[in-house]
Order: structure tokens, then sequence, then C-alpha cells
């Protein structure tokens, strides 16, 4: 009755009801962020699939990142799975939330895809159980992001910037300030981005493997805290920028000298109009902890198959035939996006090796590729954003002087209290 | 003593509204500028408006997604008014023990959270096989219980008289609300209006959750997925602000001297 | 109250059926679906019966009672100032000897018709520390340092006032003048005449006048303040997580939508959580209706 009510007024109205059983069986929807990264790289993806396969059609649909998140969440909890879509795009560190919290929702991709030719740790973050449920899309391989032509000034060749600790980056941002007048870095004081660098760069998480916390008794935890606590507290090292625009902003506007954090804002670095003024480091490295390298991850998602979608199998397809095995798709998508692969065969394309003039000649792609090798795998767990909003509590607080075991300890019992 | 106090007066309202029209101006001459310029807090109008129009017009389908939000607004606006107005007259002119009690639930209906309500809402929509529809845009926000509290509110002031005379003349009690209610409180309707279409244009959280293809996509989710770019294009975010607010601004002028009109000229 | 006859009883009901009709559907079944999850422990769909476990953790968790604290602290400052100044604009605008009154009426209203996306984008760019309002600041010396408005927890729940009282004043004032201009002016004039004194028309006139409408604007503020979510999910956010720096600006409704969607779904505890706005609304419209009609 209440059925045919709706029909009725729909009639009148003369609006199209459009349900996902309408749908043909090749029709493929997408859900991504970034449309001018994710989903461009997808659209690449999509027209070299279609000129193959004419009868498909693949439709990308890009939200907010946050609002993606929130209407997959929705949708999951509500058990409906009409208006799913076929694939999604899931950050890295909320895959393990999704795949314990929605058992059967994601479609295990284990016996379908070649995992031996993805980076491990991108595969180890998306396995429950011995299953895989992701296609492993671009990685987060951190780097220390510089203007040359500054640090030059202040007496820094890209030498000087190898092999050196977060305490000496904090020394470096001083004489940079002080002969260029810029600060080093800009910094969000909201954003926890900076500890996970760290944590991970020596191999260590906010949880243990087997989902309790990792905080109290994790000396990482306490020297990653201590270090950035530290840089925090030196005023000339940075500007203190809030929110993402204000962040970005301040190194593509040439308010300050450069930037720590994922392989994938090269695109929006080259963007600039400062052909040859911008160089890479690797990361910094916590001092006096055993294990601490320089290679870390900062975000990076995959893509994941929904099981109750219609055009599963095509979906399949289209990830196996593109994502896992066209090499000349991801040199396209690293020159247009620098959408920087997990698909490890990628890297011998010539694009991978290419010197960058934007980076004053530097290979860029190849000393990332090497950092990206040495990037220890850890498992994220199911509560990082609860960790995340519990460390970010404690820093103004730390910045002011506070005991940082008192401040350890009270992130230990938020999240504690967090994750019952 | 009285002059002073009035040439305050007119110093703090004119004070009050240049901070209230500050962000508009801020929004316009940002569209104007380049992303660089306007995170560097320029303030001045630049010569990047057409570079900005232009990259909109290319990313987004602007004809689509300026029709989904006109359709969604005024349909919601125009059932909004009638099934609220209805209710507030209901409740007022024949206020009742029962019906009061029932008045005083809505107030507390009204107090729990809609982001408790969204996966409920959704099973129900999804179960009714209207996930991605107008009407599932529309058809929770119908049921108004603020418009109802509003238009009860200004039922108040509709005189008893004219209901009492209409009776006389042998007026059914629709045929009062319909010729002589509406007419006379036209002012409340002018500024329910207003309000609506604001509401209705800028609905965000719930169109969200009920919308899944781009053909299906209003103005308002389309400035926020252009506002998280991992490297925000702020020339482009604000030429899209600009096109945002404009309907919602035009309406309000075209309404606006009704809204007075009606004001002045309605009951007194 | 007045009798009614069984006919007019029978009409009420009529005028009144579409909307509780639509409403039983549309709230009623969410309702009681977020009754039953409020019993409900465990992570996102694998949930069980879990008694009053919920309610016992609220009491032990110092999150929430964090967002307790910031949210009576929003409706404690920010309904007060945004009612006071919406009342006085009124006042203002209602005198014909203001000039260009039109103009500054709608100049005020304004704000209100902008997006959430829109203004919370504005009010980001505005407010950055090297942004428009700071340059504004520092160029009048009113302060000496740039402030950090959303870097610091004092500074940050400022903004979070100033953004509502910005786009919500002119809103509220409008009801107030719709409301003066239903005023017979001749009440003024023979107050006038008999020498009241300006201040003494306002708190005896005009305010006991207006008794119904402010009742009105501050029950639906109250409600609007205990929900506060747009403007802290997305002014006082960054990485899209709201309620920043260090949860100085998280408010109930936001901890119930990061319990839902953000963090590991804890559906059951966000649940009990709303019911708890629900009491604080009903306990609070009841202590306004009560004055008011002492008043």
């Amino acid at each position: 009755m209440k059925m045919t009510a709706f029909k009725g007024v729909l009639a009148v109205a003369g609006i199209q009801l459009i349900t996902a059983t309408m749908a043909l069986a090749t029709d493929i929807t997408v859900w991504c962020w970034a449309p001018e990264f994710n989903g461009a790289a997808m659209n690449e993806a999509i027209a070299r699939y279609t000129a193959a396969n004419p009868d498909t059609k693949i439709t990308v649909v890009d939200f907010a990142k946050g609002d993606l998140e929130t209407k997959l969440q929705t949708q999951l909890a509500s058990g409906t799975t009409e208006g799913l879509p076929d694939i999604v795009l899931i950050e890295d560190y909320g895959a393990q939330k999704y795949l314990l919290s929605f058992p059967g929702a994601f479609e295990p991709l284990t016996d379908k895809i070649d995992y031996s030719q993805f980076a491990k740790y991108k595969v180890e973050l998306a396995t429950v159980e011995g299953q895989t449920y992701s296609l492993p899309f671009d990685s987060g391989v951190t780097g220390l992001f510089y203007r040359s032509d500054l640090l030059e000034q202040a007496g820094y060749k890209a030498d000087a910037l190898k092999d050196i600790t977060w305490e000496e980056l904090s020394a470096i941002g001083d004489k940079v300030k002080e002969v260029t007048g810029k600060p080093l870095l800009s910094v969000d004081m909201n954003d926890a981005g900076a500890i996970r660098i760290m944590l991970q760069s020596a191999g260590s998480w906010y949880f243990n493997a087997d989902g309790t916390a990792n905080i109290k008794d994790n000396p990482v935890f306490k020297a990653a805290l201590t270090s950035w606590v530290g840089m925090l507290k030196n005023q000339n090292l940075y500007k203190s920028v809030s929110g993402w625009g204000d962040y970005t902003g301040a190194f593509n506007n040439g308010d300050v000298a450069g930037v720590f954090t994922g392989v994938w804002m090269t695109g929006g670095i080259k963007g600039n109009n400062m052909s040859g003024k911008w160089a890479v480091a690797p990361i910094p490295k916590l001092a006096g902890v055993e294990g601490a390298g320089h290679a870390s991850n900062l975000g990076g998602s995959s893509w994941y198959v929904l099981s109750s979608a219609p055009s599963k199998d095509a979906a399949i397809d289209f990830l196996q035939k593109v994502w896992a095995s066209d090499v000349d798709f991801y040199q396209k998508i690293l020159v247009g996006q620098g959408a920087f692969a997990a698909y490890l065969p990628a890297r011998d394309g010539e694009a991978y090796s290419a010197a960058d003039a934007y980076f004053g000649g530097q290979s860029v792609w190849k000393d990332f590729s090497d950092w990206q090798a040495a990037i220890p795998g850890v498992n994220y767990g199911i509560f990082t954003n609860e960790a995340d909003a519990a460390v970010t509590a404690q820093l103004p607080g730390l910045i002011d002087g506070g005991d940082i075991d008192a401040a350890i300890e009270a992130i230990d019992a938020q999240i504690a209290q967090q994750i019952q | 003593m009285n002059r002073l106090i009035s040439v305050v007066a007119q110093a703090g309202m004119w004070l009050a509204a240049f901070i209230s029209v500050f962000p508009f101006l801020w929004m316009v001459t940002g569209a104007t500028n380049t992303a660089n310029d306007i995170t560097g807090g320029r303030f001045l109008p630049g010569t990047n408006l057409f570079v900005n129009i232009a990259k909109f017009f290319e990313l987004v389908d602007a004809g689509r997604v300026f029709f989904n939000s006109f359709f969604v607004a005024i349909t919601g606006t125009a059932l909004t008014l009638v099934v609220s107005s209805l209710a507030g007259y209901g409740f007022e002119i024949f206020a009742s023990k029962a019906r009061d009690r029932v008045f005083a639930g809505l107030l507390l209906l009204l107090s729990v959270p809609f982001a408790a309500m969204m996966i409920p809402l959704f099973v129900m929509f999804s179960g009714a096989g209207l996930i991605n529809t107008y009407i599932a845009m529309i058809a929770p926000g119908v049921a108004s219980i603020f418009m109802i509290f509003y238009f009860r509110q200004n039922t108040k002031s509709f005189p008893h008289e004219l209901r009492d005379a209409a009776k006389l003349d042998g007026l059914k009690e629709h045929q009062i609300f319909w010729f002589i209610y509406i007419p006379v409180m036209r002012s409340t309707y002018a500024a329910a209006m207003i309000i609506l279409f604001m509401t209705n244009w800028n609905a965000y959280l719930w169109p969200l959750i009920v919308l899944q293809t781009n053909e299906m996509k209003t103005i308002t989710l389309t400035v926020a997925s252009l506002a998280t770019a991992y490297t925000p294009d702020y020339g482009l975010i604000m030429i899209a602000n600009v096109l945002a607010t404009l309907p919602t601004v035009l309406v309000f002028f075209l309404l606006q001297r009704r809204f007075v009109e009606g004001m002045l000229g309605g009951v007194k | 109250m007045q009798t009614l006859t069984r006919r007019e009883n029978l009409t009420g009901w009529a005028f009144t059926a579409p909307a509780l009709a639509l409403l039983g559907l549309f709230m009623i079944y969410p309702i009681l679906w977020s009754l039953y999850m409020s019993f409900m422990t465990g992570k996102g769909m694998n949930f069980k019966f879990g008694g009053f476990a919920n309610v016992e953790r609220l009491t032990k968790d110092p999150i929430f009672l964090h967002a307790l604290g910031n949210t009576l602290t929003f409706l404690a400052i920010q309904v007060p100032i945004m009612i006071i100044l919406a009342l006085v604009f009124a006042v203002a605008l209602n005198n014909p000897r203001l000039r260009g009154r039109a103009v500054l009426r709608t100049a005020i209203f304004l704000p209100c018709v902008t997006s959430l996306v829109v203004y919370s984008v504005l009010f980001k760019s505005m407010f950055a520390e090297d942004g428009v309002v700071n340059d504004a600041l520092l160029f009048l010396h009113i302060i000496s340092d740039p402030i950090p408005w959303m870097n610091d927890p004092f500074w940050a729940k400022v903004l979070i006032i100033l953004a509502i009282t910005w786009r919500w004043t002119g809103y509220n004032m409008v009801f107030y003048l719709a409301a003066l201009q239903n005023i017979d002016p001749s009440i003024y004039e023979a107050a006038r005449i008999d020498g009241v004194p300006a201040r003494a028309r306002f708190f005896k006139i005009t305010i006991p006048m207006l008794r119904h409408v402010i009742l009105f604007t501050t029950v639906l503020s109250t409600i609007g303040t205990l929900q506060l979510f747009d403007e802290v999910n997305n002014i006082t956010a960054s990485q899209g997580q709201g309620g920043r720096p260090a949860d100085a600006t998280l408010t109930l409704s936001l901890y119930i939508y990061n319990l839902t969607f953000r963090f590991m779904p804890s559906f059951g505890y966000a649940a009990t959580i709303s019911w708890v706005i629900v009491i604080l609304v009903g306990l609070l419209s009841w202590a306004q209706f009560r004055l008011a009609r002492e008043k």
C-alpha cells in the first residue's frame, strides 16, 4: 500500500526512479574521494578497460573523504546492500576497522590477485584471517620535500639532509629561519600524522598485534612523542596552521620551505610554478631507537570490492586487467597525478626511473621506490582514529611544558576507555 | 543625550551590518583570485575570475546539479509549508488537552539528534526502494516540527473575529483556512518560505546519505567534494561558494519585498 | 482552555493528521531503534544485549563528560548573547528614526542563507592565523600577536561562538521584528505621553509583548545548541576530524557522530548519549516554559 502510494506520487511528479536493481550487469560503480587524484587515476584505468570492453560502463562517484566514510558506514550498518557501489576506495588506516566490523561485506580477492606483485605492507593491512581483500593502490611512502633554493641559501645541500635525526632537522629549521626568514615547516597541531610517521619508521604502532594499546610501555611511542613535542616547542621551525587547505597553502605559496609527508603530495607540489626549486630527502629518523629508519608511510589507500555488488565479477576483472597488470597505466598516472603505485612491476617502467626537472633533475620516483622497499610493515588495527584523537588532545598541554609521562598515562587511559 | 544614543545606535547597527556582510565580500573577491592569493589573505579583486569559472564548469555538470538543487528546494518548501501550517493552525485554533500533550511530545522528538536517527531512516528508505530518489531527500523534512511550532506561535495573532465572521458567513473549516487564514498570514508564509528554501537548498547530511549517483547530487554536496581535495584550489572553491549561495540570496531578495509588505499590511 | 464541540475536536485532528502521520512514519521507528540499540554493546553490527552497560560506561567516560561540559558551556554563553543581540537589533530596526533600515535588516539577516559547507570554508580561511581577521585586528592595534583561533582551546571555543552568533542572530531577529510589527504603536504612544522612559518601555512593554516569541526562539536555540554539530565538525576540524583542538570544541552530537561513523562503530553507546540530550532538552524546556509562565 505504502509502495503504491509512493509510486503514484512518482508517476505524477515524473521522476525517474533509479535503483541498483535496474542496473545492467555490466554497470560498475566506483566510490572515491579526491577527484583530481584518485578520481583521475580511476578514470584513466576506466578508459583503458572500456577500450577493450566496450559493453562495460564504469562510473566514478566522488565524495569528500569523510562523507564517503559516513555513507559507507551507514549503508553497511543498515544491512541493506541496495545502492552500494561495486568498488570503493578505503584509506589504509581504516581498512581493518571496516573488514572487522562488517564481516562478509567485502569480497576476498586472495585467489584472484597475485599479491606477491604488491608492496608487502599494503597487502598485510588488508588481510584478515588469511584472506586479503584489497587491490592495493597508492603508496604513502614518506619523504622530506624541501625548497632546495632556500636550503642552499642557509648552507644545506642535499647530502646535509640525509641520515639526520628529527632533532637535527629542528636545528636546520633554526638556521633556515635565521637566513631566509621563512620557517621550514607548516604544522597543524591537530594532525597526528607526524607521530604516525615516526612510529611506523621504527616498526611500531599505537597497538600491539593482538589489538591491545601499545602506549604506556612502548619506548618508540615515548621517543616519537618526545621528539615531536620538542619540535613543536621550537617556534622557529614551523608556521602554525589550521586545516588542510592552510597546511598545503603554506608550502604551495612559498611561505615555508618544506614539508614531510606522503608521496601523494608530489602532484600538488609540482603544480606551483617553482620548477628546479624543490628536492626530496628521506625523512629524519628517531634518535636512540633500535630499528628506527628513514622510511615510513602516511596515508595511502586501496580499492575494495563489495561482496554484494551486482557486477562483482566484472569489477574484479577490471581490477585484474588494469590495476594488477598494466605497467603502462601506472606510468601514466605517475606522470599525470603523481600517484605512486604499490604495484611493484610498475617500477620497471620508464617513468619511475626518469629524472624530474621540477626537482632539479633528481630521480625522485626512484628514490621513493627505494624508500618504499624499506617501510616496516605494521598492523594498523582498528582504532587509529581514536588513538589520534587521544594523542592530539594532549599536545597543547605538552607544548606548554606538561610532563611527558603524565601525558602518556592520559593517552593510554583514553585509548583504553575508547577501545572497549 | 538622546542624540548621542541614537548616533551610537546608528553606528552600532552599521557595524553589525558590516560584520554580517563581510564574509560575503571575502567570498566574492576570493572568486576573482588564485588559490595562492586567497590563502595568502589577499583582499583585493584579482584577475582570475574567468579561469575559476571555466574550471568550475569543466569539473561540474552544472545544469544537472542546479536542477537537482532547485527541484528539491522548491518541492520541499511547498510541501512543508502546506503540511506544517495546517498542523500549526490545527494545534492553535482547536487547542485541546490531548492535542497539547501531543504538541509537547513533538518538542521531545525535536530533541533527538539526527545522527542517532540516520541509520534507521536509511533502513526504511532502502526497504521502500527509494534510495537515490528525490522523495528520499525531501520526505523526512516535510512535517517540520520547527515549522509547526512557528505556525502555531503566529496563529496566536490570527484574529478570532475573522474566524467567527467567516463562520457566520457559512464558510467551512477548510475554506476558512484556505481563503481567510492563508491570505491574512501571508507575511508569516513569506518568512517561512525564505527559511524553508534555504534549509532545503543547504541540506547536507541526509542528502549525502541517500544519494548515490552523480546525476542526483546537489550543489551543496558538490561544493563539499571540491573543498576536500588533496591540494584544494581555493579560487575554484570560492566561485563554487558564490554559485551555491546566489540562489538563496536571490530568493531572499525576491521574497523580501512581500515579506516586508506582508508584515506591514498584515495582521495588526 | 476553550471547550470544543465534538465536531471541532475532530476537525482539529484532521488538520494535524498529515503532519502527525509523517512524523510517526519518519521519527517513531528511528527513535524506537535508537532506544533498542541503547541496550546493546559491541563492535559495528556484532552487537549483543548489554543491559545498562552503556549507562555505566557513560559515568566512566572522561570524553563524554568533557563533551557534556563543552556543550553546556556553549549553551550558557552563546544562547543568551545571541538572543539579546537579536532583540536589541530588532528593537533598533523597529525605530522609524533609524536610517537605512531596509539595508540594515537585509544585511544582518543575510548570514543565515549561506550553507554550512560554504560558511565553514569562509570562516576557516578568514580565521586562519595569517588570515584576514587577524590582519585586520593587528592593523587596528587591537592585538599585538595573531590569535591562534583554531589551535588554542580557548580561542577555538570563542570562534565557534562567533560563528554561530554570526549565522543565527539575524535569523532570530526576524522573528522579533515580525512580532514587534504586530504590537499596536498606540501602546507606545500612550506610554510616551505618560512620560515612561525608553528603558522602561522596553522592559515593561516590549519584553512582555514578545514573551511568546522569546520563549519560542530560546527553546529552539537551546535545542539547536545541545545538538551543536555542524560548526564543530567543519570549522574546528582538520583531516576530517572535528572538535579540535584537543577536543576543546567536542560536543555531545559530534561525539555521537564520531562513535557512529568515524570510530569503530559503537551504535549502542552512541544511542545512549543521544538519550542524554533528549533528557537535557526535556528538563531545560520545562524550566524555560515554567519561567515564561511565571512572568
